[in-house]
């Protein structure tokens, strides 16, 4: 087996060809101790793949870089492929240079032929080869031209292994390099000038126009939200939790029939209740990745992070993190895993302690049965308070931990605006598998175990199998029902649902369903005062959101991170509710 | 005469890049080299970040950061 090295500048098409390369046999993981993908291929049994993220230099201390650098020197690597834009040589070759530290044979895959050609440009491949000491194939990924070419180039093995010193010409200095780079591309590169507006170009007038551009920002963002929550995602995810979930529980309850109440129920309100709850998650996290595939594929995300970076920088955040906040209005958990694409660690943390405080869907039917209780007439005003609270929170927040846990220097922004194209389908279904993939692999395991000990808990006392109201769960809800009634609302009930609502916030709904029984509507109505009932709202509002969440927080960042999450959303909810309920009682009088 | 001297459309060449190392390191990666022709092409409708173009490609960069691009008089 040999180990091949992928590398290349951001937005070369890297992974195009490296999913051209591997087809599905990818595996994709975390690189240890930083939120990076780390993804690996094979192509049958002799070539093994590591991708490797996109660079544009070795030593300008990025984790990425750390990252790659790492690897090349410890990963046992036998051939590096730099893949450059062949319509860019002259920023590209700057990474190829770098690489030939490592003393490893290079594999230049000259991609974008078809692009370099329309531009006018020329390259004499066999001097350029000659001239840096590595073997060259060109190709068009984004056509499938001359992926072959590399594939059997790897598994022959039949490329240019540099023997003396001089092959690994290798200088320190940008300088120097440049200047070298300059040397070589004049005596390989015939350029008949063809300049005039690209299209990027008049794309960019229109996109980046200073009256258009939020206008039209804001108009797609839409259209994905649409797409996500209303059109495809959705509609989808309830289909499923309809027939195929519904379907399982009715499978398994004619099953089940003749084994023990305790059993069909773990099965069944436990196992399959508490997974299924996630798992029909599914198709809303997998369509939204699409349209954010679809985004960033198209070169549009960086030109939304351009426009929003002075109103994010705000906060302390740069203006790709937007993105990940509008989508916590629909879920955290995709929301969470979009702030993969934010370029810094420190961004990338950020942004996922800050999104759940944006309200998702699944609050809203919290806010629905409260709202028309308590405050009949003004139900859209209350609901509406509840997400404006959530965002002036968040830029609370956002100032504290840009002031306090993350004040490391402010990250110079500096992204490339890349020329705009149409994404490639295979490309997006690709990725968005993956998404899938990873998406049901890792939040899977630890949901059902979650759901497991829920379930225990809220069946059984120390007497063994009982009701609700009885159990371990009841009792642990009376003992912190006393936190809560600072708040007003210090019941063993409202405790209890708050408590089972981390399983989802619906939860809470269904909780006070089963707890109150069927009067429901005039026994709430007793049980809280408005203040009280605006109070849980809040609290439900910033309290740490579900178990699919705190379980994607610990798949992306880690168990301290995931505690971290969980207890300052805790912390903030009781402050904040406190705050609202006896200022309000105040002012009542 | 700094990067954020030009208005849109305007070129100059550069002369030298200063302040925060990480800044200066990464621009001399991209190829922000003495002597470089940049164009600065549009700015951002809120006035901040701006777009350059060097060695035939865009670059988005805040008005903070260009400020530490030196250039000399085209």
């Amino acid at each position: 087996m040999i180990t091949v090295a992928l590398l290349g500048n951001p937005n070369v098409g890297k992974t195009t060809l490296f999913n051209y390369l591997t087809g599905s046999n990818q595996y994709v993981g975390n690189w240890p101790g930083v939120t990076i993908e780390k993804k690996e291929g094979y192509i049958g049994d002799r070539v093994k793949i590591v991708d490797l993220p996109g660079i544009y230099a070795l030593d300008t201390f990025s984790n990425e870089e750390k990252i790659s650098k790492e690897f090349l020197e410890k990963g046992n690597v036998d051939v590096i492929v730099n893949i450059v834009d062949a319509s860019s040589l002259n920023r590209n070759l700057y990474l190829t240079l770098q690489l030939k530290q490592f003393k490893k044979p290079i594999i230049l895959v000259l991609n974008m032929m078809d692009v370099a050609k329309a531009k006018g440009i020329k390259i004499d491949f066999e001097k350029l080869a000659k001239k840096l000491g590595v073997t060259v194939v060109p190709i068009s990924a984004s056509k499938g031209i001359g992926i072959e070419n590399v594939k059997k180039l790897l598994e022959s093995g039949n490329f240019f292994r540099p023997t003396n010193e001089n092959d690994y010409h290798y200088i320190d200095d940008e300088r120097e390099n440049y200047r070298f780079i300059e040397e070589v591309l004049s005596e390989v590169i015939v350029k008949e000038s063809v300049e005039s507006t690209t299209i990027t170009e008049k794309i960019d007038s229109i996109v980046l126009n200073r009256f258009l551009a939020y206008p039209l920002f804001l108009l797609i963002l839409y259209l994905i939200f649409m797409f996500t929550f209303n059109w495809v995602g959705q509609p989808l995810s309830d289909a499923m939790d309809e027939y195929i979930i519904s379907g399982i529980v009715n499978l398994l309850e004619n099953l089940l029939q003749n084994s023990s109440p305790w059993f069909s129920s773990l099965i069944i309100d436990g196992i399959v209740g508490g997974v299924g709850s996630v798992i029909v998650f599914l198709p809303v996290v997998m369509t939204l990745f699409l349209g954010i595939t679809f985004l960033e594929d198209s070169g549009y995300m960086a030109r939304a992070a351009f426009i929003m970076d002075k109103i994010m920088r705000k906060i302390g955040l740069s203006g790709k993190a937007f993105i990940p906040f509008i989508i916590g209005f629909g879920c955290s958990v995709p929301a969470i895993m979009s702030a993969r694409t934010l370029e810094s660690e420190k961004d990338r943390k950020l942004t996922a302690l800050l999104v759940p405080l944006m309200s998702c869907n699944a609050r809203l039917p919290v806010y629905a049965l409260f709202a028309a209780i308590f405050f009949p007439g003004n139900e859209s005003t209350v609901t509406f308070s509840l997400y404006i609270l959530g965002v002036a929170i968040a830029i609370i927040i956002g100032l504290l931990f840009k002031n306090t846990i993350f004040r490391k220097d402010e990250e110079p922004f500096i992204i490339e605006l890349p020329e705009y194209k149409i994404p490639e389908l295979r490309n997006l279904m690709i990725n968005t598998c993956e998404k899938g993939k990873g998406f049901l692999k890792k939040a899977g395991t630890i949901i059902f175990a979650m759901s497991v000990m829920v379930w225990l808990l809220s069946n059984f006392n120390f007497n063994g199998f009982t009701d609700m109201e009885n159990s371990f769960l009841a009792n642990f809800g009376s003992t912190i029902a006393s936190v809560f009634k600072p708040m007003g609302y210090g019941t063993w009930q409202s405790a209890v649902a708050l408590l089972t609502g981390l399983m989802a916030k619906e939860v809470v709904v269904s909780t006070m369903g089963v707890v109150y029984g069927l009067d429901l509507y005039n026994i709430l109505s007793q049980q809280f005062t408005p203040l009280a009932a605006y109070s849980f709202l809040v609290f439900v509002l910033l309290y740490t959101p579900c178990i699919s969440v705190i379980a994607t927080m610990r798949k992306e960042f880690g168990n301290r991170m995931m505690a971290f999450s969980v207890f300052y959303q805790l912390l903030l909810a009781w402050i904040v509710s406190f705050v609202v309920y006896n200022v309000g009682s105040f002012i009542i009088g | 005469m700094s990067l954020c001297d030009l208005k849109p459309g305007q070129c100059g060449y550069i002369q030298s890049i200063s302040g925060n190392k990480k800044l200066v390191k990464r621009l001399l990666a991209l190829g922000c080299i003495e002597g470089t022709p940049v164009k600065v092409k549009l700015y951002a409708p809120l006035g901040d970040p701006i777009i350059i173009n060097i060695r035939g490609f865009d670059l988005a960069i805040r008005k903070k950061d260009a400020m530490n691009i030196q250039l000399r008089e085209a």
